[in-house]
């Protein structure tokens, strides 16, 4: 009965990092919600692997794989956040919906 | 030879719608340079040839009995659509009359139209006039009369709009189009109800089957109705009679026709349904009615006219509400009597004052006066064509009046008084005409007048000569009714009448009295002079029930219909205008949906394995 501890509490960091994802104004603060998302998978992936594959662990590999790749995302995103501050001079969310109708 | 042409008499009225075609080339706008006259020239040979032929024909006809040609038309499955023609003595000898008096009308209208350029126009619808009227008289079916007689609805709407730049003329021309459209359509109904009760339209069967016909009273009584509806607007009878007043507008040759033969055409087909419409004796009444109210009334507005055409148009109502009344009473030959002798009197009656109104221009008569001296053979011409019209031996109507009112005499005493009123009425209305026109002291208007030139002079003269001679020509056919068995009584009164009226109002008209005469109730005499208000009356019932619906359907059709469907587009239009607002430009916006359609979508497809827990928990 361990695992649905750990899925539960991955998935309670997941609605976390959800809930900062949709409501931060800080650009920043958004990049940082889904390296909580992130997080929450890897959570998961790990637990899963701990629990049902122990043998060959391959949720240890998707895991590592998904570490690289949030990295390399989150340095790609706040390259994309600095590009936006420097023409706006701003990193609020609210002040970016130029591309609405 | 002649019985040549009496096989060949349905050609007579090919000669007529030739003639009506070859003068189409002089319209102005196609042959531009010989001017208009060769068109009426044409017609003219063509109507000679049309009444020669006919001519002939009748001699080979009398004492012969009726033959029928049969011309196949369209047969299709059920129906059997074939032209029947009937060459009788009667039917010719009608040929005879409307080629005749349409001969006559033509070299009349050659003086009449001398200063217009509309011959080609003219001419081409007398013609067509004349080929219509000759095919209905010929024709022995029903349908076929309906054929003919909706094509002389437009023939008429055409030849009343000949100056179509007048106002009046339009108006006029319309009213008499949609007023005897009414009545035709009407008769189209009786003609189809017709069919599947008689099982035939041509009048000789229909006769055969009328007399040995058993149908439901009030089938046949709606069917007859309706059947009387079509001559009713035809005939100008009460209600449908304010066209012919309008149709005064149109030239004077074309009224010669219309108050003598046009309006004739549908007493004609009343008289050939007679045996149809006896069936029901609703149907009798209704027509004595119709006939009875008309003949009163328009005579009673003739009287209050000061327009010299309205005064006559008036009169021609009331003597075909007489043929109404004598095709009520079974008086079948009477109508064939009346119609004949009042087309000849009415021709001449408007052949006198139509050269009156060309050279004295007005149309008012309290504005002409002593034309006596000046204008003779007008005179003379309009007093023979008024004792040829009321009751006054030896001439025309006389025999047919007393024919009526003697066979009326025994079975409905109150329809002779109202023949003496319409005969009193009739001479009252024409001798205050003649005295108002040629009597008195000349006005300014009828001051120098001279006779018509000869083309307007001649046919008024050879048509009085006949009409003087018409009772002899009907004494030696032996068409008159026998005057030993004649109810003197009868023909005394109506005598009396006539020459009464006709003194009273000559001594009115003649005499000291101040002009313009009022009667002591001036609304009255409005009442009269407007013809009863008809026009408004009109206006205020069928005119403005049409107009009133027809705006209401506009505006369903404008509003709801189309409503309908422009709100289809208007919907699709708001909708994506509202909703191109959930494009909102927030990142964060579109992660929550794309978050909530996950997570709705997979509610959806894991709904089976979690359904039972959450009914538990939330009940």
């Amino acid at each position: 009965m361990q695992l649905q501890y750990f899925l539960l509490l991955a998935a309670a960091l997941f609605c976390i990092g959800i809930f900062g994802l949709i409501t931060s104004r800080n650009a920043v603060r958004v990049l940082m919600s889904i390296e909580l998302l992130l997080n929450a998978v890897n959570l998961n992936l790990m637990a899963f692997s701990n629990f049902l594959d122990s043998t060959l662990i391959k949720g240890q590999v998707f895991t590592v794989f998904v570490i690289t790749v949030a990295a390399a995302e989150a340095a790609v995103g706040l390259a994309i956040v600095l590009a936006i501050y420097r023409n706006r001079d701003t990193v609020d969310m609210e002040q970016f919906n130029l591309l609405k109708w | 030879m002649a019985q040549f042409l009496l096989e060949t008499v349905w050609l007579v009225p090919c000669y007529a719608l030739i003639g009506g075609l070859l003068a189409v080339p002089w319209s102005p706008g196609i042959i531009r340079k010989t001017g208009p006259r060769p068109a009426g020239y044409i017609n003219l040979v063509m109507t000679f040839l049309a009444f020669l032929h006919s001519a002939i024909a009748l001699q080979a006809t009398w004492n012969h009995l009726p033959e029928e040609v049969f011309i196949p038309w369209l047969s299709t499955a059920g129906l059997d659509l074939t032209i029947a023609l009937e060459i009788s003595s009667v039917s010719v000898s009608a040929l005879v009359v409307i080629t005749g008096l349409n001969l006559l009308a033509q070299i009349y209208a050659v003086g009449y139209m001398e200063m217009d350029w509309g011959w080609g126009r003219f001419y081409s619808l007398l013609g067509l006039f004349e080929a219509g009227l000759c095919a209905l008289v010929l024709c022995n079916s029903l349908f076929f009369s309906y054929v003919i007689l909706e094509i002389l609805t437009l023939g008429t709407y055409l030849l009343v709009g000949l100056w179509f730049s007048q106002p009046l003329v339009v108006s006029g021309a319309r009213d008499a189009f949609l007023t005897k459209r009414v009545g035709d359509l009407f008769l189209l109904m009786g003609v189809l109800a017709l069919w599947p009760l008689a099982g035939t339209w041509n009048y000789t069967e229909l006769a055969q089957w009328a007399t040995t016909a058993n149908v439901n009273p009030t089938a046949i009584a709606l069917v007859g109705l309706a059947l009387i509806a079509g001559p009713m607007g035809k005939c100008a009878q009460f209600p449908l009679h304010l066209w012919l007043d309008e149709a005064m507008e149109g030239p004077v040759p074309s009224t010669i026709l219309r108050n003598s033969v046009v309006v004739a055409s549908g007493a004609w087909v009343l008289i050939k349904l007679q045996p149809v419409l006896s069936l029901s004796p609703i149907v009798s009444s209704a027509m004595v009615a119709i006939g009875v109210v008309t003949s009163v009334g328009a005579s009673l507005i003739a009287i209050a006219q000061i327009d010299l055409k309205r005064c006559q148009s008036y009169s021609v109502s009331a003597y075909m509400g007489l043929v109404f009344i004598a095709v009520g009473v079974q008086q079948y030959e009477t109508a064939l009597l009346l119609v004949l002798t009042h087309a000849i009197s009415a021709a001449l009656l408007v052949m006198s004052t139509g050269g009156i109104i060309w050279n004295s221009i007005t149309q008012d008569v309290t504005q002409l006066g002593g034309l006596w001296t000046r204008r003779p053979i007008s005179a003379i011409a309009f007093i023979v064509g008024t004792l040829g019209l009321i009751a006054f031996p030896p001439l025309g109507s006389f025999w047919a009046l007393v024919k009526l009112a003697d066979g009326l005499w025994e079975t409905q005493p109150w329809l002779v008084g109202v023949v003496i009123t319409v005969n009193a009425l009739t001479a009252v209305s024409l001798t205050r005409e003649f005295a108002l026109i040629f009597g008195g002291k000349a006005t300014q208007m009828s001051q120098r007048s001279p006779e018509a030139h000869w083309p307007m002079v001649l046919p008024m003269v050879i048509l009085l000569g006949f009409s003087l001679h018409l009772p002899l020509v009907l004494q030696s056919l032996s068409i008159l009714p026998d005057w030993a068995t004649l109810n003197k009584d009868v023909a005394l009164l109506l005598i009396w009448s006539s020459i009464s009226s006709c003194g009273i109002t000559a001594v009115v008209y003649l005499g000291n009295i101040p002009k313009p005469i009022r009667l002591p109730w001036q609304g009255l005499q409005n009442f009269f002079a407007y013809d009863f208000y008809t026009p408004k009356l009109y206006k205020m019932t069928i005119i403005f029930g049409v107009a009133k619906i027809s705006q209401l359907a506009d505006m369903i059709d404008r509003f709801v219909v189309d409503g309908i469907v422009n709100f289809v587009g208007l919907f699709s239009l708001l909708g994506g205008e509202g909703l191109k607002y959930s494009t909102s430009g927030q990142t964060q916006f579109y992660a929550l949906t794309v978050l909530l359609g996950v997570s709705i979508l997979g509610m959806w497809v894991t709904w089976s394995f979690w359904e039972v827990q959450f009914l538990n928990l939330i009940s």
